[in-house]
């Protein structure tokens, strides 16, 4: 057992994690489009997020670069901050409306 | 090897996320949008963005989704979505739209020819190597023997000098990304001043 682990070839193309990149951001637009329940599209969005680190993280090994990498980390942490927020005004809105079918929440009244 | 670790995981990962879209109970889908998150974490490993891969699974799995489970068993919305009331019709439309995203994003991406880096050509592009030749903003000369070697004992040295993948990213983080960096811990603050006004009990009004 190497005590090191061996350098990385260059096998997987970047262009591999890009396509992966794309089709699960396309999967989380569709939840987004598809769901009715506000947590479930949350989550779609959470996704969508990823795919892009991902996308990120291709780009920054591709090119020698810590830039891609620190742009996740900042994406990282403004998705912590906005579920956050999210998810606090979701429960507000569950205390009057008891529900988070984003269908009854439509209407701005109320 | 690395080919079929990467085969698997993104057939896990894609599973994993139509499995998120189509649950009807929203408990399932936040497990299997951990699962997701899990596959994320190896794709970053496969990429050499070790540290990355740990923040993943410490704040998306660890974290954000730990959260959103609470929001989920307490408001008790883990309940099967009853039929479409009002855009039932429009509903099919999403789905035929996410599939020409998916033509098209592969399409562009197959499409495109992404140049290797002049500088990462010859050799591997592992972090340690790829940083050593094109990171300006740090005065780190990595070893480029080991893709993970072992990082130096707390001194940032010029010349011969071996650092690991955390010590190169905080080193072009805490630099040339100072100022985002110290933002975005304002906005951290303000995120966090927003969830507890937002979420607290209101006092009844007479």
């Amino acid at each position: 057992m190497p005590t090191t682990l061996p350098s990385l070839p260059a096998t997987v193309p970047t262009e591999w994690y890009l396509a992966v990149s794309a089709v699960l951001f396309a999967i989380g637009t569709a939840g987004v489009f598809l769901r009715k329940n506000a947590l479930t599209i949350f989550m779609s969005v959470e996704l969508m997020l990823n795919a892009v680190n991902l996308s990120f993280v291709a780009f920054s090994r591709q090119f020698g670069q810590f830039d891609g990498q620190i742009l996740v980390f900042f994406v990282m942490a403004v998705a912590a901050a906005e579920v956050a927020v999210g998810l606090a005004i979701m429960i507000d809105i569950f205390r009057s409306r008891h529900s988070v079918d984003i269908d009854d929440v439509s209407w701005l009244r109320g | 090897m690395e080919f079929l670790v990467f085969i698997v995981v993104a057939a896990v990962a894609v599973a994993a996320s139509i499995m998120v879209v189509l649950q009807r109970n929203a408990m399932y889908s936040a497990l299997f949008l951990v699962l997701a998150f899990f596959c994320f974490a190896v794709f970053y490993v496969l990429l050499g963005a070790y540290f990355l891969a740990v923040v993943q699974v410490a704040v998306y799995a660890g974290a954000i989704m730990v959260l959103m489970l609470f929001v989920i068993m307490l408001l008790n919305v883990a309940q099967p979505e009853p039929p479409d009331r009002r855009l039932g019709m429009l509903r099919p439309f999403g789905a035929i739209v996410a599939a020409v995203l998916v033509f098209e994003l592969l399409a562009a991406v197959g499409r495109s020819y992404v140049s290797p880096a002049a500088g990462a050509a010859a050799a591997v592009p592992t972090p340690a190597a790829a940083a050593g030749a094109t990171l300006a903003s740090s005065t780190l000369r990595p070893a480029t023997a080991a893709a993970t070697a072992t990082p130096a004992a707390g001194q940032l040295t010029v010349g011969a000098a071996t650092a690991g993948h955390t010590q190169l990213l905080a080193a072009t983080l805490f630099t040339r990304y100072l100022f985002p960096f110290e933002v975005t811990s304002v906005l951290l603050l303000g995120a966090i001043l927003g969830a507890t006004i937002l979420a607290r009990k209101r006092p009844e009004v007479a």
